[in-house]
């Protein structure tokens, strides 16, 4: 227990609850705005601390994922279970959905038989209410011994009470000693639990959980039984006798058995304290409306209408006010190019203006973008839509081993790869996650299209346009659905996670929690470019502009009559060097070492091999309209080497913002590197054998 | 176990005479001393005195004459004696098959000394019998059996065959709730699935005798969407497999 001053007091609690019980709303109401959003280390499962003061009590939060169990299938569970087990954890807020009590005080029993110090917060309790369930909460306090509230998290109801009922927690600690199996069962975890004690190591697991899960054959904890305990063979035997017992005794197994005692407490629980319950016609709208929205015939086509919407608002509404951030951005760059004189090389005014406001700004421009998407999805969330629409797309994301909530953050990668591995947070499921996140930037996204824009109107005729540009989207598309395939059977393989998925009755969002989500997510995208995105572009910017050519220089070009001094920077540049060093591999696939520097910075941003290109062939600033740039181009290559090119973009190198949030979302680099080097080789590899397969077909 | 009052307890006969006042009222809307003598087959000049006697624990309200009233406090123990008599009646009767008379008899004797207790437990057990969908069986086994008359069959013989016939009939009426076409409804008889799948549906309530009901099917066919204790879940068709359940006729 943390107690150090009397007059301030710090104490640690943990919300713990079944996923969509309220309870990241109920961790909103009790936190406000102090709040810390995080990965747990390496892994995909979210962290999120606040804090709120009540008195002279000191109220650390930790939001724990949600979970229905405190099994070890999952790394949600584990991680829930591993925080709750922590020593410094004063009291576990269990938070259920009043309108599914059954379901949802299984965890709490569960709590209980770890022995925490729980507070119960019946959250949701207008809807249950409404619906006719009334409960006997005194009633049901004194049954089990420790403080229970009525809350409505989203609206903030009962924060206050729970607040209280908190503090009454920490003072009058329970650590469930009202929780007891059917009398078979209790009387063989007791027996168990005392025959372990003794020889536990310290610090371990209370002897009593400890004895639950291992009747239950819990993996990590049997694990950590082998490490820990020498005569741990004994026990393992003690453990495998009493389950043969048990499963005689139940004529059932001993998972279906010890779950049963769980929820023949439950019920006797309810069956004293609920006065009377949910009206079986409490939930008909929120059926109606599924029998529209997810009836058979038209369900699929209003998601898709939806879909339309979301994009519509995000990428056209979006349009203005990224038009104010760039040229604010354009606005800034003059300003501050304007402190040196007309003209000036000064290295620190090229840094500041090419380098890091080229950088930053080049990212934050898609912030409108991404607060409109991420208001979107989290409407989307909130209201329940979500899950309905992972339903209906199920069966499709399925045949390539991905899972229908995949469906969305692909979609959104069609837009930014960002935004999508963000808005991949809504899997519970890490390996679908992973998946999903691995194969994101095959989505071709809005700013390659500037590349085939520049390039498919420079080689093909007009009438291959347009199904050229189908093409190159396509080969994303079916690349992306192999490479899940083949993650799902190496890297990530092993058994479907369960999709068995809630389906939340419908619930209006408030704005307030939708607004809190979208501001985390946003947030963390501004973050990332002030931080990572801003390094990396000050990266390439050196790598553009040094070692600086010397005033004269041997003209390596011939064919290029009249070279710049910028085109000339850039080659003697270490970005043009790398060029130089990569053009064996980029020969490979037809280009030459002008095309690998442009590709170098496409790094930065898939759109700046545009303007790079323009660069390396000395023509100063290029958009993808130029026609000057697509005669050059026509000069220097051939269609086939040009389609290996888009091919190449495609499919490698994602761009540094990517790279940077894979890292995020993932918590490791060994994710965002995988799957950096990964796609650059598998793209290089394609675009090596269209070329040459190419060459031997056209001849 | 007597009622009492702040005037000491209520005899046996009180309570009796209590719950014939509460039934004439509750039947003939009233209560008179003729009619409570001829009910309980006694002389009315004997009802009289027990009737001040009620009246003096504060349990009717009674003038000469008129008709007699039950206070909300003798309204309360005439009612539990009633409960307690009903309960008792139904267990001698339904459960131990006793014959009608010496059931109303006994359940009459018993009823005022029987603690809350056992008749709590008593009720429960009932509950118990109605929702375990063994009970009806139980209680059908019993009757027909040695044990109740001699001229039938060993129960012992009985329970084993019964436990033949049902495995057989279970093997036989079992499907995959895979199977189930929207609309229909199906009880859990096994859960198949093993690993990560088993738990996750355990932990969601899918326990074996739980109902669910197939509401409708995504539009490919797959997954299926359920309704189960009240809320709805979806699972994947191969996942539907793992679960055995038993076709229950749908309304």
């Amino acid at each position: 227990m943390a107690a150090e001053k009397a007059v301030d007091k710090k104490i640690k609690i943990a919300l713990a609850g079944n996923p969509n019980c309220g309870k990241t709303s109920l961790f909103n109401a009790l936190t406000g705005t102090h709040q810390r959003v995080g990965n747990y280390p390496g892994i995909t499962v979210e962290k999120k601390e606040g804090r709120y003061r009540d008195g002279e009590l000191e109220v650390e939060v930790i939001d724990l994922p949600g979970t229905y169990s405190l099994s070890s299938y999952s790394p949600e569970e584990r991680i829930a279970r591993r925080e709750l087990l922590r020593d410094d954890i004063d009291v576990v807020v269990v938070v259920a959905d009043s309108t599914n009590l059954e379901r949802n005080l299984y965890l709490l029993v569960q709590v209980m038989e770890l022995g925490a110090n729980p507070v119960l917060a019946l959250n949701m309790s207008d809807e249950a209410h409404g619906g006719g369930q009334r409960l006997d909460v005194d009633l049901m306090s004194m049954l089990l011994g420790f403080p229970i509230v009525e809350t409505v998290g989203h609206k903030g109801g009962g924060a206050k009470l729970l607040r209280e009922a908190i503090r009454r927690a920490h003072a009058a600690p329970t650590h469930g000693e009202r929780f007891s199996f059917g009398p078979q069962l209790e009387r063989t975890v007791m027996r168990l639990a005392e025959k372990l004690a003794p020889q536990l190591p310290q610090p371990s697991p209370p002897p009593r959980w400890l004895a639950v899960k291992l009747l239950e054959r819990d993996d990590e904890l049997s694990q950590w039984l082998r490490e820990k305990v020498s005569d741990n063979a004994a026990v393992f035997a003690e453990v495998e006798k009493e389950i043969e017992e048990l499963e005689k005794f139940s004529r059932t197994d001993i998972i279906l058995f010890i779950a049963d005692n769980r929820y023949s407490f439950i019920s006797g629980l309810l069956r004293e304290a609920r006065i009377s319950e949910m009206r079986a016609d409490s939930r008909a709208t929120s059926d109606f409306v599924d029998s529209i929205l997810c009836n058979r015939i038209v369900g699929l086509p209003i998601f898709f209408a939806a879909m339309y919407v979301l994009f519509w608002l995000t990428f056209t509404v979006g349009e203005w006010p990224m038009r104010w951030i760039e040229s604010f951005f354009g606005y800034l760059g003059e300003a501050i190019g304007g402190l040196w004189p007309v003209g000036s090389e000064s290295p620190l005014r090229s840094l500041l203006v090419d380098g890091v406001l080229a950088g930053v700004g080049g990212v934050l421009v898609f912030l409108p973008n991404i607060i409109l998407l991420f208001f979107g999805l989290a409407l989307m969330e909130d209201s329940g839509y979500m899950s309905r629409a992972a339903f209906l797309v199920d069966r499709f994301m399925h045949r390539f081993g991905l899972h229908g909530k995949s469906f969305v953050p692909m979609l959104t990668g069609f837009g930014c790869t960002v935004p999508g591995i963000m808005a991949t947070r809504t899997l519970e499921n890490e390996r679908d996650r992973l998946t999903t996140m691995l194969v994101l930037p095959l989505m071709s996204c809005g700013a390659r299209l500037p590349i085939y824009m520049l390039l498919i109107p420079a080689f093909f005729a007009s009438r291959w346009q347009a199904p050229m540009l189908f093409l190159i989207y396509m080969t994303g598309i079916m690349l992306a659905v192999l490479l899940a395939r083949l993650l799902r059977s190496t890297l990530l393989a092993g058994e479907d996670a369960p999709f068995v998925m809630e389906l939340p009755p419908y619930r209006l969002p408030t704005l307030r929690a939708v607004a809190i989500k979208m501001g985390q997510r946003s947030w963390s995208y501004v973050r990332k470019a002030g931080t990572i995105i801003l390094a990396i572009s000050i990266l390439m910017w050196v790598a553009t502009s040094f070692p600086r050519a010397p005033e004269r220089s041997i003209e390596r070009e011939p064919v290029l009559a009249h070279e710049d001094d910028v085109s000339r920077d850039l080659s003697y540049s270490l970005a043009g060097r790398m060029g130089k060093l990569l053009e064996p591999l980029t020969t490979m696939m037809g280009s030459d070492y002008r095309i690998a520097t442009a590709m170098l910075g496409a790094f930065a941003a898939k759109e700046v091999f545009v303007a790079q290109l323009g660069i390396v062939f000395s023509l100063g600033e290029a958009d993808e309209n130029s026609t000057t740039l697509r005669e050059t181009l026509r000069r220097h290559y051939t269609p086939l080497q040009a389609f290996a090119m888009m091919l190449f973009l495609l499919v490698a190198t994602p761009c540094m913002a990517t790279v940077a949030i894979m890292r995020k979302e993932s918590g490791s680099w060994k994710w965002a590197l995988l799957q950096f080097f990964g796609l650059t080789t598998i793209g290089w590899l394609l675009s090596v054998a269209v070329y040459q397969i190419g060459r031997l077909v056209i001849g | 176990m007597g009622h009492h009052t702040n005037d000491g307890p209520i005899t046996e006969s009180l309570e009796d005479y209590l719950e014939t006042i509460y039934e004439l009222i509750r039947d003939k809307q009233v209560a008179r001393v003729k009619d409570i003598a001829k009910i309980r087959g006694v002389r009315m000049a004997s009802v009289s005195p027990a009737m001040h006697r009620l009246r003096d624990l504060g349990l009717i309200v009674y003038n000469q004459r008129e008709f007699i009233q039950l206070t909300p406090k003798g309204e309360q123990v005439a009612r539990k004696v009633i409960a307690h008599h009903e309960i008792l009646r139904r267990f001698l009767r339904d459960f131990l098959h006793v014959d009608k008379k010496i059931a109303e008899r006994d359940a009459c004797q018993i009823e005022h000394h029987i603690s809350d207790q056992t008749i709590d437990r008593l009720v429960r057990f009932f509950e118990f019998m109605d929702t375990c969908p063994l009970g009806n069986q139980v209680q059908e086994m019993f009757k027909n059996c040695s044990e109740v008359n001699p001229e039938l069959p060993a129960c012992q013989e009985e329970c084993a065959r019964y436990d033949a016939q049902t495995r057989l009939e279970h093997e036989q009426e079992s499907s995959l709730l895979s199977e189930l076409e929207p609309g229909e409804k199906g009880k859990i008889l096994h859960i198949k699935a093993l690993g990560a799948l088993r738990q996750r549906l355990i932990d969601m309530g899918l326990l074996p005798q739980t109902l669910v009901e197939v509401e409708r099917v995504a539009p490919s066919g797959d997954p299926i969407w359920l309704k189960v204790r009240g809320f709805n879940i979806s699972l994947r068709k191969q996942e539907a497999n793992g679960i055995l359940v038993e076709r229950q006729a749908t309304a």
